[in-house]
């Protein structure tokens, strides 16, 4: 599904993925750990384009991202993304977020784009949310409705760049639990977390990045009963 | 001192003659400044320095030499250079409109600026091409944040076309010159002219007050 060939990025002088070779198969969840700075954005930015590509090559089904000719927004709208910041448009609804994509990029009529949308609503559990401005949501809510406005664009995979390291204790179980009953139906993800325990329990494999490379990846039993390298045992030592 | 209220009465049509004058003016400079601006903006954010150096020097130019200066500029030699000839009137518009898409331009930049970066960054991924992220996204909060200094700025635009007499446009002020002229008296003529431009100054701070208050703007 998704396959990384020696992707490097650099910032000026700054490497930040220096050689990163993975594979992502359909319906996989990939748990990506390390500390902070190692490049864990970085790589997830590069998967949907938003950060260039300095070298090497990303292939998401069939797809060379890094070929020129490609359509780089169709491209990104079957890749969701979602972010640490939430990221909602402040100055629309919570229904007029999901919407404004799919009306846009899709070219759906707005009739159909509600209705999707609200699907999606309900399935976070937020329809009453609807005709709300983000501002009155609390933080596990904005990112639940970030989770459906992605999920609009009916993207092949979704990206989660620490989708819980903002909220409060008390809001990371209902996201987790959204991203969980993702992962149930199928969904292929990428997740960037501290979340050791949603790791083991929703994560198909775990991949350990440091100073820009992967150093190690397994299954997550495997890795964090049993890492082979001193580097991860260095950092799980200090997470779990 | 003698009031001579009588000079206020004779003078009070052409006063207000010259008051629909000076808003017409105005509020054309602010509206072409805003429609300039705005495409200037997006020249100066210019990731390329090739184009963001004219824009950069358009704006350099007209906030860094007086407006009197550029009126004289404009009247007398630009103008008619470019179209033959020119009017106070049409001379007057034209470098109100040139100056303020200058600060106007700045407003909207600093506007686009202070949009969080993650803002686009979460339209691209979902798809969006630059023009709707702009569109949809950039423009319409930009432009609400915009809004308390385009109306300091549209407030500047009213007060400074008041140099438009300087080349005889029929404003408000040229009007208290050609009373004062006639009758030479100074008190009357010109503290008439100061209390037209200060109503039309406070009416416009009541209103954007308003207008900010209906639309939220923090
Ligand atoms: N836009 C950028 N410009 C320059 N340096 C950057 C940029 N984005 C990230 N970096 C640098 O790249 C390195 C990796 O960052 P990041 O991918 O955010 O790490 P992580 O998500 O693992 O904490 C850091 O040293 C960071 O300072
Ligand atoms: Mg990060």
């Amino acid at each position: 599904m998704i396959s990384v060939r020696h992707l490097k990025k650099s910032f000026g002088d700054l490497e930040v993925l220096k050689d990163i070779n993975v594979d992502i198969k359909q319906k996989e969840v990939v748990v990506v750990i390390g500390p902070s700075g190692s490049g864990k954005s970085t790589f997830l930015r590069c998967l949907n384009l938003i950060e260039s590509v300095t070298d090497g090559t990303v292939t998401i089904d069939g797809e060379e991202l890094t070929d020129k000719k490609v359509d780089i927004n169709k491209l990104r709208a079957e890749v969701g993304m979602v972010f640490q910041q939430f990221n909602l448009f402040p100055h629309k609804t919570v229904l007029e977020n999901i919407t404004l994509p799919i009306v846009t990029v899709k070219k759906w009529s707005k009739q159909d784009a509600e209705k999707k949308a609200k699907d999606l609503l309900q399935k976070v559990g937020l329809l009453d949310k609807a005709k709300v401005y983000p501002e009155s949501l609390s933080g596990g809510q904005k990112q639940r409705v970030a989770i459906a406005r992605a999920l609009g664009m009916e993207p092949k995979v979704m990206l989660f760049d620490e989708p819980t390291s903002a909220l409060d204790p008390e809001m990371v179980g209902e996201v987790l639990g959204v991203m969980k009953q993702l992962a149930e139906e199928g969904m292929t993800m990428v997740v960037v977390t501290h979340e050791m325990g949603f790791a083991k329990e929703v994560g198909d494999r775990v991949i350990f990045m440091d100073e820009g490379y992967v150093v190690e990846e397994n299954e997550p039993k495997q890795l964090f009963d049993n890492p082979q390298h001193d580097r991860t045992k260095a950092f799980l030592s200090k997470v779990l | 001192m003698d009031f001579r209220s009588d000079i206020i009465v004779e003078y009070f049509p052409f006063f207000m003659e010259g008051m629909g004058l000076t808003i017409l003016m105005s509020v054309v400079g602010v509206l072409m400044g805003c429609i300039l601006g705005f495409f200037i903006a997006l020249g100066k954010m210019s990731p390329i320095l090739i184009v963001r150096l004219p824009f950069i020097w358009y704006i350099n130019f007209l906030r860094g030499t007086p407006l009197l200066v550029q009126l004289f500029l404009f009247h007398y030699a630009a103008l008619p250079a470019i179209l033959g000839s020119t009017t106070p009137v049409i001379s007057v518009m034209v470098t109100l409109s040139l100056n303020s898409s200058a600060y106007v331009a700045e407003i909207f930049r600093a506007g686009l600026q202070s949009i969080d970066k993650g803002q686009a960054e979460a339209a691209h991924s979902l798809g969006m091409n630059k023009f709707q992220v702009m569109r949809h996204v950039l423009l319409p909060q930009a432009f609400k944040r915009s809004i308390p200094p385009l109306g300091n700025e549209f407030i500047v635009l009213l007060k400074d076309s008041s140099l438009g007499a300087m080349i005889a446009a029929q404003d408000i002020l040229y009007w208290g010159r050609a009373a004062s002229g006639q009758y030479l008296r100074v008190w009357e003529p010109y503290l008439m002219v100061a209390l037209i431009y200060l109503v039309l100054t406070l009416s416009l701070t009541y209103l954007l007050n308003y207008l900010e208050r209906r639309l939220d703007v923090k």
